[in-house]
């Protein structure tokens, strides 16, 4: 079976945990900066006021005055998420996290250890906590899995049999459909209101209506598929941070601060010589809150210079001044072979490297093999006649 | 741009870009294609026909068919009037 264990308004509740007083009042997730004004999840108390989740800032103000905007806090999201993770991983639980608040893991491996599927998913909660009012489904398909969770009451386990599938997913909402805000409201338009309905529809006839998107809805309201979960790999606890006398804004001084972090990371010895994959930058922000980046390298290295280009823009969208710097690595490579290179290649070497290239395509395959594209009558209304190829053996 | 090179029919020195294909076409009634390549037509989405250079030894007449198939994949078909022959092409 596959669980998939969903805590609502992850983001909220772990902003929440430095201010536990404003849990019971009516709060809600502050906009991102730069995107449009919405609120993000809401309090039970603003919910029972009129806010729901996803309402225009003014609108929520306008219908609750009390409202106390709660501003985001990405580092202690972050830092909160891995702790559940770490607890679910520690009761042998090999987990697949989707975002966070949302994770999914087999129960195939830990059910003989618990005693059965229902003690394996309580011991799932369990070890998650009830502060986070966690729930959980379990269904043999992911879909399946995840919209039980969504339905579930906090603490509660729903176990969805394979011949229950259908029927328990024809009533539930659109809105567990992974689709833009507009395509709910044209489904909505056609009278398809419940993922049943659309279920019930002719696969071609959605498809050609709403494109890949609509048939990926199709098969998900039909269950979705039985693929399997990958357990993630352990994070690395690789992490180095720098907290500033007084608040720094200057660019140039925090990229300073990130290249002497780095230096320590790479110098760190548990690296063990394994490049890195995956590194994180965050920062603590004056006056509260937290800001925090990923970058995923499409080449492991542990070259300073490679990892200062790859995080080193991302200190320009830093929207306040910061009291500490961090720099994390997320995801340690294994050892690479590759070539190393004494000189770096540049315009004019990269250009005679594909001119080469080009070349030994040509002698290997024959004259004529390389060709362009051109362009002899667009307009025309036979489509072979619009361009031609044209060989380039120069 | 290299030529593909996977097979040797697929090499072409110099050619027509988005040039027909054959397609294996099973017409209906009233000539338009109910199977292709042995899948099920579910949909016509639109039809219109060409006709060009009739004034010379090679003229066009093609009767055009946007399809979608049971699976789910978009199709262009013709049909070639002059020679009475199935192709697929993007149009």
């Amino acid at each position: 079976m596959i669980a998939c264990l969903l805590i609502p308004g992850f983001e909220l509740r772990a902003a929440l945990r430095s201010r536990p007083g404003v849990g019971l009042e009516p709060a809600a997730l502050a906009p991102e900066p730069g995107s449009e004004p919405l609120v993000g999840p809401v309090t039970a108390a603003a919910q029972a006021a009129g806010v729901e989740p996803g309402m225009r800032l003014g609108e929520a103000l306008a219908t609750c005055p009390r409202l106390v905007l709660v501003e985001r806090d990405p580092a202690a999201v972050e830092l909160e998420w891995e702790g559940v993770l770490r607890r679910l991983e520690d009761a042998g639980f090999a987990v697949e996290p989707a975002e966070p608040g949302v994770v999914s893991f087999e129960t195939k491996g830990v059910e003989r250890l618990y005693g059965g599927l229902e003690a394996a998913l309580s011991r799932a909660l369990a070890s998650v906590g009830t502060a986070w009012e966690p729930r959980v489904g379990a269904s043999r398909r992911r879909f399946a899995a995840l919209a039980a969770a969504s339905v579930a009451r906090p603490g509660q386990a729903i176990v969805v049999a394979d011949a229950e599938e259908r029927r328990f997913l024809a009533p539930l909402p659109l809105s567990l459909l992974p689709l833009a805000p507009e395509r709910y409201a044209e489904l909505e338009g056609l009278g398809v209101r419940r993922l049943g309905e659309l279920a019930a529809l002719p696969e071609p006839a959605v498809a050609e209506r709403f494109g890949p998107e609509g048939r990926e809805s199709w098969r998900l309201a039909r269950g979705g598929s039985g693929e399997r979960v990958r357990g993630r790999r352990p994070a690395a606890e690789l992490v180095e941070a720098l907290e500033f006398p007084e608040a720094v804004g200057n660019e140039l001084t925090l990229r300073r601060a990130l290249g002497s972090l780095l230096d320590r990371l790479l110098a760190r010895p548990e690296r063990e010589g394994k490049p890195l994959r995956k590194l994180a930058v965050s920062a603590r922000l004056v006056g509260g809150g937290s800001w925090r980046r990923t970058a995923t390298l499409r080449d492991a290295t542990a070259e300073r210079s490679r990892l200062r280009a790859a995080l080193g823009p991302k200190l320009a969208e830093l929207p306040a001044p910061v009291v500490e710097l961090r720099v994390e690595a997320v995801e340690l490579a294994e050892h690479t072979g590759t070539q190393l290179e004494l000189v770096r290649p540049q315009g004019e070497v990269l250009g005679a490297r594909l001119t080469e290239g080009l070349r030994q395509v040509r002698a290997g395959v024959g004259s004529g093999s390389v060709c362009a594209v051109v362009e002899v009558a667009p307009w025309s209304r036979i489509p072979e006649a619009r361009a031609l190829f044209v060989p380039r053996d120069e | 741009m290299v030529a593909h090179s996977r097979g040797a029919g697929a090499l072409r020195p110099s050619g027509r870009v988005n040039a027909p294909r054959p397609a294996l076409v099973e017409a209906g009634a009233c000539g338009a294609p109910v199977r292709v390549n042995r899948q099920a037509v579910a949909f016509l989405r639109e039809e219109w026909r060409v006709v060009d250079r009739w004034w010379t030894d090679e003229p066009v007449d093609r009767r055009y068919f946007d399809l979608v198939l049971e699976s789910g994949q978009n199709v262009c078909v013709y049909r070639d009037e002059e020679a009475g022959c199935w192709f697929s092409q993007r149009a």
